[in-house]
């Protein structure tokens, strides 16, 4: 496994238990995802400092968004203000891993924040990071 | 450390920019005003709409009806930083469509996520080939980083912007718009797709995707349906652009230029070294398990013809060999300048012979060669004709005519434009009802450097020599392209 991958797949590998409420609050981000695929579900991490997004800490918040349910937003609300950035993946199949080709690229869709891709690898958090300090609204393209 | 493709997105992509020594500035003095052939590597900034050519040499030929699309740079400069070598500038898909008797040109950049980012930046970011990159670059996936800008396949009726990289771009025939990357199955998403699809005697086609010292063996229908696809491990990691193909065999050239280190540009993770010789590997069709490995000399190449199988076993297969990487290193480089000294010397036509005691001879030529082909009638098939483009090597880079080679006879007949045409690759165009080799028009483009626009032209095979029998000429110079395919 490459160190792209490595990368990429274990800082999206993450827990499926949390599940936001779309409910969007004075300090908040709102992410809707535009995908490519009526499959599977997405999964968002969370995180409030570039230490934690470089895999050096937990994530602050996560979701899963079931889109064969229909789902196609994630909304972490009551944040504190300040910079956040996140980590996500749509697991199309819905086998609860990130999938990679024989020679080890990714294929199934992958975002961050600010739909920033990264330089040869993920986006970092230089990239990544939105300031929350009302309601802030994205859509992130996972096609 | 496994070698591979994958480090062209592992690589530090933000290198220094090239330091320049006193010998390059007073080159660069003594050469301040651009060569006449820098019109083979100027920017396009628009695409081209349809337009009629207009005929201003013979007649054209009655029956020859198509379209000759081809593929190639079309942009390398912008204000916040410029492609510095040949194969990294945006792919611009040309169309020349010949119909009862008229010819009309269009051509369309490729709408890829390297052009739109780097259109937005006003700046070349995006590392490449021979491109180093910089830290603006936007590259999460190969795709990225893909420039569609090397060579086309018919797809159905569809048509495929190919890179090496990456995937196929599938484009409309008629409007040349960008449609999407494909992907031929869900669970090969992103492998690469190489330039030079080869097609099979039974109407399949088969291609590869280079990976280090892996590659991915495409096997798909006409209208580029996945038949199949399977990883195979080759002997060494080295670079190579092209393979060729028998109606049996499969057929990689594994050159001494092999992967020694990560980084970017791509090409600088290779390492040419002649002590290792040239391997050949054969592949069964059949049995993709079954490989057999036979050692030449070193040489280098780019392109390979189609290859056949004698009676006895024996497989022979016609290229375009190089004594070194200069060309791919340094000299494309020098094209995108637009100026200096050529370094390295032009690719030799040959000959590559695989005895079935397992002996392998390199039969070279004395005449300068590129882009080989030969009949599509006959791909994987015995031969006896390769046609190429001709006449580099004088005071500039890049070809000034074209010859054909018959291999039964030993004999080559050309034509020469001279030093006022940049002549790009021909593609040869079976006459309808005839099965004769020679009973074939080549049709290709010329960029006129006297006139400063650029030209179809259809040769006879019969009659190369004889120089072209249509000439038509756009309004425009479009830049030189590589590779072109016809559809009829």
């Amino acid at each position: 496994m490459t160190r792209f991958v490595h990368i990429a797949a274990a800082a999206l590998m993450i827990s499926t238990a949390a599940h936001a409420e779309p409910d969007v609050t004075q300090t908040s981000l709102a992410l809707t995802f535009d995908v490519g695929a009526d499959t599977g579900r997405i999964m968002v991490a969370l995180f409030d400092s570039a230490e934690a997004y470089a895999g050096r800490g937990a994530p602050v918040a996560q979701s899963m968004v079931d889109v064969a349910a229909g789902q196609r937003g994630a909304a972490f609300s009551d944040l504190k203000p300040g910079t956040y950035a996140a980590k996500i993946f749509h697991d199309v199949d819905g086998d609860g891993q990130m999938d990679t080709n024989p020679f080890g690229m990714p294929t199934e869709p992958y975002a961050f924040t600010n739909n920033a891709r990264g330089n040869m690898g993920p986006a970092g958090w230089d990239r990544a990071n939105v300031t929350v300090t009302g309601a802030v609204v994205q859509t992130i393209s996972l096609k | 450390m496994t070698p591979s493709r994958r480090h062209f997105l592992l690589g530090a992509a933000a290198l220094s920019a090239a330091v320049a020594t006193p010998e390059m500035v007073r080159a660069a003095i003594a050469q301040d005003v651009a060569a006449d052939w820098s019109l083979a590597a100027a920017d396009l900034e628009t695409d081209i709409a349809p337009r009629a050519m207009r005929l201003i040499h013979g007649r054209a030929p009655v029956g020859l009806q198509g379209t000759l699309f081809r593929n190639g740079p079309g942009k390398f400069r912008r204000p916040g930083g410029s492609v510095t070598h040949w194969f990294d500038g945006d792919g611009l898909m040309r169309s020349f469509d010949i119909r009862d008797g008229h010819a009309t040109l269009s051509a369309r950049f490729a709408d890829t996520p390297k052009r739109r980012h780097e259109a937005a930046l006003d700046a070349v970011v995006t590392p490449g080939f021979g491109t180093p990159g910089d830290a603006r670059a936007r590259v999460g996936s190969n795709d990225d980083a893909n420039a569609a800008n090397t060579a086309v396949m018919v797809a159905g009726d569809k048509i495929w912007a190919l890179w090496e990289g990456g995937s196929p771009l599938e484009m409309d025939a008629g409007t040349l718009a960008t449609e999407r990357f494909v992907t031929l199955r869900a669970d090969l998403r992103g492998m690469p797709f190489q330039a030079h699809p080869r097609r099979a005697p039974d109407g399949t086609i088969w291609n590869v995707g280079s990976h280090g010292d892996r590659v991915v063996v495409w096997h798909l229908d006409a209208a580029g349906g996945l038949i199949d696809a399977r990883v195979l491990d080759l002997p060494r990691a080295s670079y190579f652009h092209d393979f060729a193909a028998t109606d049996r065999h499969l057929i990689f050239v594994l050159q001494p230029w092999v992967f020694e280190r990560t980084g970017m540009p791509f090409s600088s993770q290779f390492a040419w070294k002649p002590e290792m010789g040239t391997q050949v590997v054969m592949v069964d069709k059949a049995d993709l398990g079954r490989m057999r490995v036979f050692d030449l000399p070193a040489f280098s190449f780019f392109h390979l013809g189609d290859g056949w199988a004698e009676a006895d076993g024996t497989i022979r297969f016609d290229l375009a060999a190089g004594k070194d990487v200069t060309f791919a290193v340094d000299g494309a480089k020098v094209i995108v300048q637009g100026r200096g000294p050529m370094p390295g010397e032009p690719s030799h036509l040959a000959l590559i012979t695989l005895r079935p005691d397992g002996r392998a001879e390199m039969t070279a030529t004395d005449v300068t060669a590129e882009f080989p082909k030969g009949d599509p009638r006959r791909a994987g098939l015995k031969r006896d004709l390769t046609v190429h483009v001709a006449g580099e090597g004088g005071g500039r880079p890049l070809p000034t005519g074209l010859a054909v080679r018959d291999w039964s006879t030993g004999r080559s007949h050309g034509f020469d434009f001279g030093e006022t045409h940049v002549v790009e690759e021909m593609v040869f165009v079976p006459k309808s009802g005839a099965t004769a080799e020679r009973d074939a028009w080549l049709v290709g483009p010329s960029i006129n450097l006297k006139t400063g626009v650029t030209e179809l032209h259809a040769f006879d095979v019969a009659g190369i020599e004889d120089g072209p029998i249509a000439t038509w000429a756009a309004d425009v110079a479009l830049p030189a392209g590589f590779h072109g395919v016809w559809k009829g």
